[in-house]
């Protein structure tokens, strides 16, 4: 039986484009393969560990369990598209390197997005809810301390608490400085 | 393999399209992982990811019908989701995977690590299932699970809003196949537990909920070695854990379901 193949139409990191896909394809492969977008990584390929995670209309997938046909008329984000014009690195993408939220690499386009969606909802999420917002993706560097407050700060930053995110601690636990005490 | 792609658009579409070669994909799918059965047995894929209709969660008068397409994230954020079913989805510990996995997907796959089966059988949860024909008709997980309805697309399924039901899962990490998963609520008619062991299948526990039913505050060591003498279960070494760890870790969890089913610390 001869391939068949089809058009989808899509949105990808603010460019629209329109690529022809195997129908088997994932979104992993056409992201990867076809539009070079290289920072999806193909880990499991069975949605377990959340290297290939990408923002499809604003919420976490993992690309690699996403035929691409189901992609049209979709809006795409990878980490290539939450980069400056120029290279600049975002708030979360710049808290990933000041707290030393990245060993091998691997794990972290994955992370990064999942990370992206966290502190683009605009709310807080407590220190449980943002562990099991993180929970889809495993780090075999066991760097989890360090993403968890990297998450943390930006999401804090970006709700204007800039004095809690400098308290939080090495652990991502917020310490606040003990009360005055009365005189 | 696997060449062609149908983008159903209704469900009488789906289902009408069905052929022995023929499969469904819901939330994800695995067609093109390594070694993959789908993609070396089936020439068509019947995608129902565009499938109008099955969607939505609506509450009847003691009952929650939920269309087989809804999500597990779909699952956990409505409020008209029992709280049972709710632990049940949540067991799939990844948002990203919720986001894609369905309710209807779970329960045809019907793996034995599943994670939705154990709870759904427990609660006797009913399915609406259509033929090729575009007729539809409803029966008990249960029945659904033993077989015989192959080729049937799942378009709702049909849970009670109020019963008394516990679950608990084990899995090596969060992201890992469980070795045990398993269900049991307390009706009318008594005790049922239902569970999902790796390598044996979609189990029902039957000689416990007996034992348990006769005896409710049964000893625990009764229970541990009624498990470990019972020749009706095929249990097996792997790597998930020995025949003894998996007939012990399925006694314990069925003696504190049945705890906590009746208001005990488990």
């Amino acid at each position: 039986m001869a391939k068949q193949y089809k058009v989808v139409h899509c949105k990808v990191n603010g460019k629209e484009i329109e690529q022809v896909v195997d129908v088997r394809s994932s979104l992993t492969d056409m992201l990867r393969n076809d539009l070079h977008l290289t920072s999806v990584k193909k880990g499991c390929e069975v949605g377990e560990c959340g290297a290939c995670t990408v923002i499809i209309n604003g919420e976490g997938f993992n690309s690699c369990i996403y035929l691409a046909v189901w992609a049209e008329g979709k809006e795409i984000w990878t980490l290539e598209g939450i980069t400056g014009p120029n290279g600049e690195l975002s708030d979360i993408q710049q808290a990933f390197v000041d707290e030393g939220a990245i060993q091998c690499g691997f794990c972290t386009p994955g992370f990064i997005m999942t990370s992206w969606e966290i502190v683009n909802s605009g709310r807080e999420y407590t220190d449980d809810e943002l562990r099991k917002a993180l929970s889809g993706h495993l780090c075999r560097c066991t760097g989890y301390e360090n993403i968890f407050r990297a998450v943390k700060k930006t999401m804090l930053r970006r709700l204007g608490k800039d004095k809690e995110a400098e308290m939080v601690n090495s652990q991502g636990i917020t310490e606040y400085p003990e009360p005055m005490p009365f005189k | 393999m696997a060449n062609k792609l149908l983008m159903a658009k209704t469900p009488e579409e789906a289902a009408g399209a069905k052929t022995l070669t023929a499969v469904f994909l819901a939330g994800g799918t695995e067609v093109n992982r390594l070694g993959s059965d789908i993609a070396e047995t089936a020439d068509t894929l019947i995608s129902l990811k565009k499938c109008a209709g099955l969607s939505g969660i609506s509450e009847d008068t003691g009952y929650t019908e939920i269309g087989s397409m809804c999500t597990f994230q779909d699952l956990v954020e409505a409020d008209k989701t029992p709280g049972w079913l709710k632990e049940a989805a949540l067991f799939m510990a990844s948002r990203t995977k919720r986001n894609m996995a369905t309710i209807g997907g779970n329960i045809a796959a019907a793996r034995d690590d599943s994670y939705l089966i154990p709870a759904l059988s427990a609660a006797a949860a009913v399915i609406e299932l259509m033929g090729s024909d575009g007729k539809t008709k409803r029966t008990g997980i249960r029945e659904y699970t033993d077989g015989g309805f192959d080729g049937m697309l799942i378009t709702k399924v049909i849970v009670p809003s109020n019963i008394k039901l516990v679950s608990k899962r084990y899995s090596n990490t969060a992201q890992s196949h469980a070795v045990l998963t398993m269900s049991a609520s307390l009706t009318e008619d008594g005790i049922h537990m239902h569970g999902a062991v790796k390598n044996a299948g979609l189990l029902h526990f039957c000689d416990l909920e007996k034992r348990f039913s006769e005896e409710p505050s049964v000893s625990e060591q009764e229970i541990i070695d009624m498990v470990r003498t019972c020749t009706g279960l095929e249990t097996a070494d792997d790597m998930f854990g020995s025949d003894a760890y998996k007939r012990y870790l399925i006694a314990v969890t069925a003696y504190d379901l049945n705890r906590q089913l009746r208001g005990k610390e488990a």
